[in-house]
């Protein structure tokens, strides 16, 4: 449909791009009484863009109708953005693992019989566990008139719990999940016990005060995936090269503790958002963001790329109702060597977040936002001592990432991030509890 | 339309089987300062077909086009028997009823052509940056969507409905020697072209910024807290209405409990799908359910819940028609609508008379709890000095158990007000609704306030 589309609009814009996504996702829920539901959903979405005298158009859709997409392109084009778009040729593109037949062919028995695997490794007396099990199989095609025509194939197979403790007292609940382009391995769902596990071990301790220090805290990869969002938003796209980002202007520079390293990889294979290229048809390639504290790149689009006079790093993303936008692919902190037991050793008291709730800020490009943490424990002698309500931390992201005390070798994948625990001087902890 | 709907039902296997297909219109335009950053529309057409019998759970599939309705029926089917010790649904009855409230609009964004809602969107923006040449930084997302909804089922129920919105969202930016505030706000209407005057909200969000630029961190301490209509209304949502229904798999888990007190006599909350004009009013809820008022706590203690048509079947009461998808090819859940707390007695000025020192909270910016206990901040508020409003800080967090923070609640006004920001809730996997909610001025005392970020 694509290729037929551009060539209708060839000799009428001056340049045009688009894509189309398909999704057949399969979805198998086990209630906390044994009961399961399924549902399966199929979807196409149609991004156009068009460049028509010097301005942007965009449109979507969800139906097959191209000349009314088209027509909708042109009409956004007469009042859209001015920008000299220059689309990318074709070039070979790198090879990635986005398939798996076994995840992609998946029945409902097999996502059951994942589903319920996880809610019986995780059932107690005094629990409410919900599972559920997922996996989607797409394509994604992408096209300009500069003649690329490229398309992949891709799937996502996940698992996932929603654990509710009963009785007085009892913790907040836990929702934990792995995802991949595979169906998840015993091991992989093995480690979804152990967290949980883990997390509600420790009983409830009573806080000793004050109730606001400065204080080392540990975040646990989960944890870190929050905590790390200012820094997201700080390397990314028009923010980072023209706007607001503390970043901005000081590629080259240290901007945070030598210990830290950051970087975008859409080519480890077989995660969520590995591709071989990306939604405006440029090659995928690792980019590494920060080496060991110094700014190396942001990432950015075509859009932001004219803007700021660079070229696109391969990380545009188009999403049903959208412009095209810049986005992450995979995002990897590098893993230190100390283990979680040494990182804890090394703080005389303090907290370890197992999890974080964000707490939208009016400032997050300023790096300063504060956290609910309800799933925070009270660290002493390198040892957990238990389990501590009402907290919410508050810091200044920047400043914290240049004083990082210590970085885990338990970097673990997350949806589509690959993150280390993280140990953080001088953070605002309060407590009401 | 409807012909092809009943066509399909006709030929459905299962004991019930409903159809819904919604098709969105809808325009974006983002504005930064005077630049245009995006104009784009976009087509979205989204189907789900629902099918159950005695024996079986839910079967759900969804689509993106309005072909093969029969064939998405007997995928819907198969689903509904795969996977063992399925519980049986049942759904309590309603009354069968033909519905076609899909009337012209009057005002429709559809046929207003996209650069007059570029020239307006520029307008607003450029109404940011002129109010003060402390503003340094503008943003506007404007948006605009018709929704027409087709929703049939095999015992009958018909509805065919379409409803416009119109939204803006402001970004303020203001900065100072060195210092950088920002401020957000949001209007949104069910209304077509014209129907959103947001003149005076590019001069309010520009003015909240500039206000920070003074306002200082307020300090950690026990307060008096006076909660302006929309940070009570935010309060009443999350703590109350949102959790105000059955468990469900896949939602947020926390329930409310029937018979439970959970405040003061001043407490009477409640949930009105019916309400004139609001966001999430609706003739019918998304099974077909005629919409209505539900009371959700009477004078302090719960004695309701929002029902869809199954978790009303479970429970053995009649469904409250607030059934909603939070997708478009979403299955519906029982969600709050247009949350409410009844107005009590007097006015703002009765409720900060007899305060020593307390805090005037006037601009919410975040509610949310887990495991029942409730976070608040706000970006902007004013102190309480010996009952009058005195000077602006910033910084204004809350973290509190529900309960007790409901129980501090000791006056509410008579000042009630819906809230007309354009908010929406989430419900774990229940996905996404637009949501209003309305209060009049409300006191708590006594409350901690913890050290947040300024």
């Amino acid at each position: 449909m694509i290729p037929r589309l551009l060539e209708a609009l060839a000799g009428r814009v001056a340049a045009a791009d688009a894509t189309l996504k398909t999704d057949d996702v399969l979805t198998l829920g086990v209630g906390s009484g044994g009961d399961c539901r399924v549902s399966g959903c199929r979807t196409r979405t149609s991004h156009l863009r068009v460049l028509l005298d010097g301005r942007i158009g965009c449109a979507t859709a969800s139906d097959e109708d191209q000349v009314e997409l088209a027509t909708r392109a042109l009409a956004a084009a007469a009042s859209g953005e001015e920008l000299e778009l220059h689309l990318p040729a074709p070039s070979p593109l790198p090879e990635v693992a986005t398939w798996s037949p076994p995840a992609a062919a998946a029945p409902a028995d097999a996502l059951e019989g994942l589903a319920r695997g996880l809610a019986e490794r995780l059932a107690r007396r005094d629990r409410r566990v919900e599972t559920w099990a997922e996996r989607s199989a797409g394509t994604v095609q992408v096209a300009n008139t500069r003649h690329v025509l490229a398309a992949y194939d891709a799937t996502l197979a996940g698992v996932g719990a929603l654990v509710e403790s009963l009785g007085p007292g009892a913790p907040p609940p836990i929702r934990v999940q792995t995802s991949a382009a595979a169906l998840p391995e015993l091991a992989e769902v093995e480690a979804l016990v152990i967290e949980v596990e883990r997390r509600l071990a420790p009983a409830v301790l009573q806080w000793p005060g004050p109730r606001f220090a400065l204080l080392p805290v540990c975040f646990a990869p989960r944890a870190a995936v929050t905590l790390l969002r200012p820094l997201r938003a700080a390397l990314l796209g028009r923010e980072a090269w023209l706007g607001r980002s503390p970043f901005r202007g000081r590629l080259g520079e240290l901007v945070c503790s030598e210990r830290l390293s950051v970087a975008d990889d859409p080519l480890v294979p077989g995660r969520p958002a590995s591709r071989p290229l990306d939604d405006e048809g440029v090659p995928s390639r690792r980019l590494t963001l920060i080496d060991r504290g110094r700014l190396v790149a942001f990432a950015c689009d075509l859009r932001t790329g004219v803007a700021a006079g660079v070229p696109s790093t391969g990380h545009a993303w188009r999403l049903p109702d959208a412009v095209p936008r810049v986005g992450f692919t995979n995002f990897l902190v590098g893993p230190g060597a100390e283990t979680r037991a040494s990182l804890l050793g090394s703080m005389s008291k303090g907290l370890l977040i197992e999890d974080l709730e964000w707490g939208p800020g009016l400032n997050p490009l300023g790096g300063v936002v504060a956290f609910r943490a309800p799933w925070a424990y009270m660290v002493d002698g390198g040892e957990i001592r238990g389990r501590v309500e009402g907290v919410s931390l508050s810091t200044n992201v920047f400043e914290s990432l240049a004083h990082i005390r210590g970085i885990g070798d338990d970097a673990t994948w997350l949806g589509s991030h690959c993150l280390p625990s993280l140990l953080l001087e001088g953070i605002g902890v309060s407590v009401t509890a | 339309m409807n012909q092809r709907f009943q066509d399909a039902l006709r030929g459905a296997r299962a004991g019930y089987a409903e159809l819904r297909l919604r098709r969105v219109w809808s325009t974006t335009i983002l504005i930064r300062d005077s630049t245009v950053e995006a104009a784009t529309t976009s087509l979205e057409t989204g189907g789900i077909a629902r099918c159950c019998s005695p024996e079986t759970g839910w079967g759900v599939t969804g689509w993106s086009d309005d072909e093969h309705l029969e064939a998405h029926l007997v995928r819907a089917h198969e689903l509904s028997l795969a996977g063992g010790s399925r519980r049986p649904v049942r759904l309590a009855p309603i009354p069968v009823r033909q519905l076609e409230a899909a009337e012209p609009l009057p005002d429709d964004p559809r046929e207003v052509p996209l650069h007059l809602k570029r020239r307006r969107a520029e307008s607003l923006a450029g109404a940011i940056l002129a109010v003060d040449r402390r503003v340094a930084e503008a943003r506007l997302l404007y948006r605009d969507e018709v929704v027409e909804t087709w929703l049939a089922t095999s015992e009958g129920t018909w509805l065919h409905d379409l409803r416009p919105e119109v939204s803006v969202a402001a970004l303020a930016v203001a900065e100072e020697e060195g210092n950088v505030e920002r401020a957000l706000g949001s209007l949104a209407a069910r209304a077509g072209w014209r129907g959103l005057d947001a003149a005076g909200l590019m001069h309010e969000v520009a003015g909240r910024a500039i206000a920070r630029l003074r306002a200082t961190p307020l300090r950690p301490g026990r307060y008096t807290l006076v909660l302006d209509p929309a940070a009570a209304g935010a309060l009443v949502h999350r703590a109350v209405a949102h959790i105000a229904r059955p468990r469900l798999p896949g939602a947020d888990p926390g329930v409310l409990v029937i018979g439970t007190r959970i405040g003061p006599e001043c407490l009477t909350i409640g949930d009105d799908p019916s309400a004139e004009g609001l966001r999430a009013s609706a003739p019918g809820d998304d099974e077909g359910t005629v919409a209505r008022r539900t009371v959700i706590v009477q004078n302090g203690v719960v004695v309701g819940h929002l029902h869809s048509r199954e978790t009303a079947g479970a429970a053995g009461f009649a469904p409250t028609g607030h059934a909603r998808a939070g997708a478009l090819r979403g299955a519906p859940y029982p969600r709050a609508t247009n949350s409410y707390l009844a107005q009590g007695q007097g006015t703002l000025d009765d409720l900060l008379r007899d305060v020593p020192l307390g805090v005037y909270v006037t601009d919410v910016l975040s509610c949310d709890a887990t495991g029942g206990r409730l976070s608040f901040r706000a970006g902007m508020a004013r102190m309480i000095r010996s009952g009058r409003l005195a000077e602006a800080v910033k910084g204004v967090q809350i973290e509190a158990d529900v309960l007790h923070l409901l129980g501090r609640v000791d006056a509410v006004a008579g000042d009630f007000t819906w809230d007309t920001r354009d908010e929406h809730c989430r419900d774990g996997n229940a996905g996404r609704v637009p949501i209003t909610t309305g209060a009049p001025h409300v006191r708590l005392v006594d409350l901690a306030i913890a050290e947040g970020i300024s």
